[in-house]
């Protein structure tokens, strides 16, 4: 039998865990609920989703405090008004992800080119450990080197070493205009023009190819600058503008549509969804080596950040153990998002990282009764 | 009590002769890092010539219980560096390579003992740099840099030293080689990689790090401006904000910061004027044009009273040098002066500086104030002059600033690090559960506390002892470095 308990403070969240014995899954908005390890059975299921709302938005500070369970596509609206945003766009968002579920997952989007993943723009967490324990972290400002920096190891931990309660976030400016230009190229050719891009000072906001046999790269700018920026773009790569937005509030653009609205990019993040019936696995590998990589593999449907060396991948189920070996032979890293069906068959991860032991270590100390995340870094044995 | 001989004998073994000091005139140079107010000598030095050496002398002292402190160039300014009596300090002097330079990923391999500014200076040629600037940068190392997670002047715009680092290889307290991080933003589980960058050489030693590498800006434009007082040129940085600009850096000077600065470098700034701002953008032209407009257009609207843009590479480093000499130069007008680095809401700046002022006159003491606007990062200095007794009450106020910063809800601690010196004041800003967890993060690196103990934490032993005051580093006094 499990229970399922919804807290609404940090203090119900508290009780919850001391009132309750064995394992627990805390769980968002449940998008990622396929990805990593299988959860293994639980007692409890904890939802964040009555931690919702936000606890201060400072917009002269820019930034935000908000309780962990809320969507991010949420907070987003909220702070369209000031002209400011959370600089993150995973495919998620739009599914009603939770910010906190965004960080325990560390998904990102393709503009981690510049801002980076959830990692770069928390600046603060409050956590609840499974023993009852709180842990407050980072602060409210974006510059502190006070103290650990607990609010990283929270980030990518799957529910495995606490529930995050409160996030406090960096926020940047709404671009004043954003603009995408797209050339229709096959990956080998779309290596080679992100190269040119990269090597430019163009500064692209992301660059990636869609297996749909697309580049796409989007410029973040002011509106005045954009037209000048997007013709230098094309006269680098070729192709062709297909978006061109003024986001300034009084402009006739200006919908409400956010940064990342597009049909293209809405495609992108369509294909990292992947195939249906197929697994979908998440690859890191340097960017010179990923489209190589990405050739060895038997991949279906693919989005690959050409300057990030992050690509999205469909392929078969049975393929997953040995595209997890070919990526790690590579120097790269793999995780499973997708599992139509589980067992063993279906590794999650790849080999273990050189600091096994310290992962262990860590979570004999947050969660010492190992009650959290049961199996989610399945096959390592965390606990 | 000392340390025994045979743990003596243990840990020397595992290195050649010529990397192990232990003469005592010889280790007393390592017996404080900038934050000279302390200073401890250390039983031994070991200066190993490569990793397999710092991992062979890590486990040595582990398996003897011996206390260790990693050390960079000795720059840190809170005292993370200082040793521990009857402990090993590991310098990483020798490891000075620079690794790799793989300019198709943007990325250089790096010995901890290389120093910031050897990065940049070894790819630019190939139009990139390593961005993190702290004003140490000619002399402070990169492993030192990872384990104070430094700043500078342009992490506003581009981060800190977490955000330009894939990953580290790290000697774990036991003596073990891991990697923390890989070779993407993607993560094996949580990230520890993050929790190990900014520990204060708590956690391990870094002996080699891939670090990430900016493509040069197109264009960079820099102006100096003054204004009528420190809250108005306070409006002119929100009112930049609230434009959606994000400088590359703003940072302001008051009268006395000016005074000192000009004193000593004559850069051009206005003596007299009760505030300047240094405000600066980089991108790509088109961007950096339109942007740059509306700050010159925000500054007239708030009554500026002089503007300056640099027109040339040579005037801009000429208005840093001035901004970057202000710390040293106040050794011109006071005998003696203590630093601090807390950090507000930047919405809170003109508040915080307000009550400093009204505190420094109730103690008949002067404060000159140098800061990163942008990010509400303060470094005021505390004036006084030693041999006219005011030690104490400097060292009061000096502290009580630092604690108004949490009150104000910021932080201790922007860039310099808690180390020895602010570990006493972490209760101000973190509860005692806060401290706890912390102290689990640490128990699961370093289960014996062998690893740089009595840092960052507080401990009964450490918060017994009184802080000492500041003097300059021989560096400092030398003109190498800028406190910042």
């Amino acid at each position: 039998m499990r229970t399922i308990v919804k807290p609404t403070s940090l203090a119900e969240a508290r009780e919850a865990l001391l009132d309750s014995a064995g394992p627990v899954a805390v769980v968002g908005a449940g998008t990622a609920a396929s990805w990593a390890g299988h959860l293994g059975p639980v007692e409890t299921e904890l939802s964040t989703t009555g931690l919702r709302g936000v606890v201060t938005h400072n917009p002269g500070d820019m930034t935000v405090a908000v309780r962990a369970g809320t969507p991010l596509r949420e907070l987003q609206e909220e702070l369209a008004p000031h002209g400011q945003h959370v600089a993150f766009d995973a495919a998620r968002v739009a599914e009603g992800a939770t910010v906190g579920g965004l960080v325990a997952t560390a998904d990102a989007g393709p503009s981690a080119l510049v801002h980076g993943s959830l990692r770069d723009l928390v600046i603060g967490t409050t956590t609840l450990l499974s023993d009852g324990a709180v842990v407050r972290s980072g602060g409210h400002v974006i510059k502190n080197v006070a103290g650990f920096d607990v609010s990283k190891l929270l980030h990518g931990s799957y529910g495995t070493l606490g529930v995050l309660c409160e996030v406090v976030l960096r926020l940047h400016p709404v671009p004043g205009a954003v603009g995408t230009v797209a050339v229709a190229c096959d990956l080998p050719e779309a290596a080679r023009l992100a190269r040119e891009v990269l090597s430019s000072q163009l500064e692209p906001t992301a660059v990636e190819w869609l297996s749909s046999g697309r580049l796409l790269v989007r410029i973040d700018s002011t509106a005045e600058a954009l037209p000048a920026r997007l013709e230098r773009l094309t006269a680098l790569i070729g192709g062709r503008i297909v978006d061109d937005r003024d986001l300034r509030p009084d402009s006739d653009d200006s919908d409400g549509s956010s940064v990342t609205g597009g049909d293209h990019w809405s495609e992108h993040a369509a294909l990292t969804r992947g195939t249906a019936g197929e697994a979908v696995l998440r690859i890191g590998a340097k960017p010179s080596l990923l489209p190589g990589l990405l050739g060895r593999l038997p991949v279906g449907t693919v989005t690959a950040g050409l300057g990030t060396g992050v690509a999205t991948v469909s392929l078969p189920v049975g393929e997953v153990a040995a595209a997890h070996t070919t990526v790690h032979a590579a120097g790269g890293t793999s995780v499973l998002r997708t599992r139509p069906v589980t067992g063993p068959d279906v590794p999650a991860w790849g080999p273990p990282p050189s600091a096994l032991a310290v992962l262990r270590a860590v979570k004999q100390q947050f969660d010492p009764h190992s009650r959290l995340g049961p199996g989610r870094f399945d096959p390592w044995e965390i606990s | 009590m000392a340390l025994d001989s045979i743990a003596r004998a243990a840990i020397t073994a595992t290195l050649a002769p010529d990397e192990v000091v232990d003469d005592p005139v010889r280790t007393r140079a390592y017996e404080c890092d900038g934050l000279t107010g302390y200073r401890v000598r250390p039983e031994i030095v070991l200066i190993p010539r490569d990793a397999a050496g710092v991992a062979r002398a890590v486990a040595a002292c582990h398996r003897n219980g011996v206390p260790f402190v990693a050390r960079g160039a000795g720059t840190g300014l809170s005292g993370g560096a200082l040793p521990v009596a009857d402990g090993v300090v590991i310098s990483l002097a020798r490891l000075r390579s620079i690794r790799e330079v793989d300019v198709e990923n943007r990325r250089a391999v790096v010995d901890p003992g290389v120093t910031n500014l050897e990065i940049t200076a070894a790819v630019a040629r190939h139009r990139l740099y390593y961005a993190p600037d702290p004003s140490s940068q000619q002399v402070c190392t990169i492993g030192g840099n990872v384990a104070e997670n430094s700043g500078g002047a342009h992490c506003l715009k581009y981060g800190f030293t977490t955000n330009h680092v894939y990953s580290c290889e790290v000697v774990l307290p036991d003596g073990t080689l891991v990697t923390l991080g890989g070779d993407t933003g993607e993560q094996q589980g949580p990230d520890l990689r993050g929790v190990f960058l900014g520990s204060e050489g708590t956690l391990g030693i870094t002996v080699s790090v891939t670090v990430k590498l900016l493509r040069t800006p197109e264009t960079v434009r820099t102006l100096l401006a003054d204004f009528p007082s420190i809250a108005v040129a306070g409006e002119v940085v929100s009112d930049i904000v609230a434009a959606g600009i994000v400088p590359a850096a703003v940072e302001m000077m008051d009268t006395l910061a000016i005074e000192a600065a000009e004193e000593a470098v004559h850069a051009g700034y206005t003596v007299g004027t009760p505030a300047a701002l240094v405000v600066e953008l980089d991108g790509p032209i088109e961007q950096c044009d339109s942007e740059f407009a509306r700050v010159e257009a925000i500054c007239d609207a708030h009554g500026c009273t002089r503007l300056h843009i640099a027109g040339s590479p040579e005037e801009r480093a000429r208005i840093w040098k001035g901004r970057k000499a202000a710390f040293a130069a106040v050794g011109r007008i006071s005998p003696d002066y203590f630093v601090q680095d807390g950090v507000v809401p930047r919405t809170r700046l003109a508040e915080v500086l307000q009550r400093i002022a009204d505190m420094g006159s109730e103690a008949g003491l002067r404060v000159a104030n140098v800061f990163h606007a942008g990010d509400g990062n303060l470094h005021p200095l505390v004036l006084y002059s030693a041999a006219k007794g005011e030690t104490e009450r400097a060292e009061q106020l000096s502290g009580a600033i630092a604690e108004l910063c949490v009150e104000l809800g910021g932080s201790l601690s922007g860039e310099h690090g808690i180390g020895t010196d602010k570990a006493c004041s972490m209760p101000k800003q973190f509860g005692e559960e806060d401290l706890a967890v912390m102290g689990r993060v640490r128990e699961a690196f370093d289960p014996t506390g062998i690893c740089n103990p009595g840092k960052v934490l507080p401990t009964p032993r450490l918060c017994g002892e009184r802080p000492g005051r500041y003097r300059a580093h021989p560096l400092e006094e030398a003109g190498v470095i800028e406190r910042l």
